[in-house]
């Protein structure tokens, strides 16, 4: 009972030390590993080196996929770029194998002793140790994990064990027991560990660990299908990337495997004698084999690749929404037109926000779906031109354009958060199974302000003047309002507490209108003469509004 | 929807009756747009027929309410229903427009 409840507690630090771990380290290498993936675009090769090394930062494949998914909605990279980037994912993933086939134990018990006077001595709140001393926490979790799963089958009678494993276990139940495991843990490398322990404890023999690994392999592949759920487009397509690494790995090394069989080698024996007699070594590098056979072929044929996965999930509109049309990663060399650059981008975003309103007066209008589509699609973009202008930034801009740099940061913060409130504001409107005559005037009405908005990006300086005006300060009327509305009929009901909540949206709305419009208002581009030109006089107006305000 | 148009002394007037909708908006703002161009004196838009205003219709409101300004001319909209006016309070319009 002792023994069981030895290898359960293992199994639970495992879990909780890899999640630690690699929470952390995305939290740690995030940032860098983003920069280093956005480099990867310039062959199949450079792609898989960048993912595997992205994959050993994080410790995560599907972490790398999520990031890589990200880059391309934001257009850093394309489907075809990200395809040897998740490939190489899964490669890196199999450091931490190697790590459990060595013997750590005092490597465990210095990391735990080291991890509690760190956090006795409040290293822990420090930024630059924070997220390093989670990682070293997980780690230790981990191998801690790791020494409690070796340890407890000891005290079995092993040969006994073994010899019930050794008739029990049919190649297709040990393809299946290593399937389910990955599928439970949503990884590979979590069974393989698992078995690599139990192997150093004999419990478990080569032959049979070699059948679980592989059936780990295209498990882990297929949970994260499993776990995409109503993941769309490009997203899932990487999800398929995935599936296609495992499955081509498990094809390809199996075929390898049996040929050796019937070329009269001994598989077991020869992967034995590679790993130098050592049967954790000998998995370690199977598991390696299985990440490297499936990312390479799959890369290198990233074009077949590709088709497949858009066949299986063909591009959704959010998709298409989320990608930047001027802004992209090369424009970051000059200054003055990455300036331009981002200033269009936000131009665009401001010319798309009236599709994140529903139109009450048409009847062919848009659906909720489609608004939400778009509502997710805007908010990438505005994701990607904040990260491009703090990328700008901390290539360090002269003067005048880091003033510029920042007055567009503040410009896209206030988008984002008008894309937001527009959005929220939509779902009030469209939670009303009949929409009371205030809400449908509230709808409009901002409609109408947003729309002169987006028109008033193609204008002058006085359309941006009648903007402010039109968006001026009308808390007296919806105070109002709200009194009416308060001591009417609708009272204290559901519909009268969502309408309350609509003004509060509108009101909002409209004050980050206003907001937005002064600061369209500003010149954008000191470092462009072309654009400041025109900017003088709006400047101008700005401080004078500024006064005012 | 239906326009009537009539000539005060230098100042036109259009009486408005029906609905300012999407479908509407339009030819309501052309028949605006040609006061605009073809006089010049002032604009007075009688909206007490009106019992229905979209955004269509506000924005056709607006694109005239621009070019009367730049033409220094007077634009004035008269004898609102109380839904339309609460529109045009909401949409902040009661502040571009005078109202009588």
């Amino acid at each position: 009972m002792a023994i069981i409840a030895q290898i359960l507690a293992g199994l639970g630090l495992l879990f909780v030390g890899l999640k630690i771990m690699s929470t952390h380290l995305q939290q740690a290498t995030g940032r860098r590993v983003r920069n280093l993936l956005r480099t990867a675009t310039r062959s199949p090769f450079a792609g898989l080196l960048c993912g595997t090394l992205a994959g050993a930062a994080t410790q995560s494949s599907n972490a790398v996929a999520v990031i890589s998914g990200n880059l391309v909605r934001g257009g850093v990279l394309t489907t075809r770029d990200a395809i040897p980037i998740v490939a190489g994912g899964n490669v890196g993933t199999a450091a931490l194998v190697f790590v459990a086939a060595i013997d750590f134990r005092l490597l465990v018990l210095y990391l735990v002793a080291m991890v509690g006077f760190g956090f006795q001595f409040k290293l822990d709140r420090r930024p630059a140790f924070k997220e390093w001393m989670g990682v070293a926490l997980g780690l230790a979790l981990v191998l801690l994990g790791l020494d409690y799963i070796k340890q407890g089958p000891r005290a079995l009678d092993v040969s006994a064990l073994a010899a019930v494993l050794d008739h029990g276990i049919s190649p297709w139940v040990g393809f299946l027991l290593g399937l389910i495991a990955a599928a439970v843990s949503q990884s590979s490398s979590t069974p393989t560990i698992l078995v690599v322990a139990l192997m150093q404890s004999q419990v478990l023999g080569l032959d049979d660990s070699i059948i679980i690994v592989m059936g780990a392999n295209l498990g882990s592949g297929i949970s994260a299908v499993l776990t995409a759920g109503e993941l769309e487009g490009t997203g899932r397509q990487l999800c398929y990337v995935h599936v296609l690494v495992k499955a081509v790995g498990c094809l390809l090394v199996g075929a390898v495997l049996l040929a050796a069989g019937w070329l009269g080698a001994e598989p077991v024996a020869l992967l034995s004698q590679m790993g130098g007699g050592k049967a954790s070594a000998s998995l370690s590098l199977l598991f390696l084999a299985l990440q490297v056979a499936g990312a390479v072929p799959v890369s290198l044929a990233r074009g077949v690749t590709e088709a497949i996965a858009a066949r299986l999930s063909p591009p959704t509109m959010e998709d298409s929404a989320s990608k930047p049309r001027f802004i992209h990663e090369r424009a970051l060399g000059d200054f003055a037109t990455a300036l331009d650059l981002a200033e269009q981008e936000i131009m665009r975003l401001v010319k798309l926000l009236p599709t994140l309103l529903p139109d009450l007066d048409q009847q062919d209008q848009s659906g909720p779906a489609e608004r939400l589509a778009l509502w997710r699609g805007a908010n990438a973009i505005g994701v990607a031109i904040d990260q491009f202008l703090s990328d700008l930034i901390a290539r360090g801009v002269p003067r005048g354009s880091l003033q510029t740099a920042l007055h567009l940061q503040a410009l896209v913060e206030t988008v984002r958060t008008l894309q937001d409130t527009l959005h929220a504001f939509t779902e009030v409107v469209e939670g009303f199974a009949d929409l009371p005559p205030l809400g449908f005037n509230l709808s409009e009405s901002l409609r109408t302000i947003i729309l002169s908005l987006a028109d008033a990006t193609d204008g002058d300086a006085e359309d941006l003047d009648l903007i402010i005006t039109l968006a001026g300060d009308r808390s007296d009327l919806l105070s109002r309002i709200r009194r009416q509305l308060a001591a009417s009929a609708l009272g204290t009901g559901e519909d009268a507490r969502q309408l309350l909540l609509a003004t509060s949206l509108f009101e909002r709305g409209v004050w980050l209108v206003r907001r937005s419009a002064v600061a369209l208002r500003a010149p954008a581009n000191e470092a462009n003469p072309v654009v400041n030109a025109a900017s003088g006089e709006a400047r101008k107006r700005e401080e004078a509004d500024a006064h005012r305000t | 929807m239906h326009i009537e148009r009539e000539q005060l002394g230098s100042e036109v007037v259009l009486k408005v009756a029906g609905r300012l909708d999407t479908p509407n908006a339009k030819p309501f703002e052309a028949s605006l747009m040609e006061v605009v161009t073809t006089t010049d004196g002032g604009l007075l838009v009688n909206l007490a027929g009106v019992d229905y205003v979209s955004s269509s219709g506000l924005r056709a409101l607006l694109v005239a309410g621009k070019a009367m300004r730049t033409a220094k001319r007077k634009l004035t909209l008269s004898s609102l229903q109380p839904q339309i006016r609460e529109v045009f309070d909401i949409s902040g319009f009661s502040t571009l427009f005078e109202i009588t």
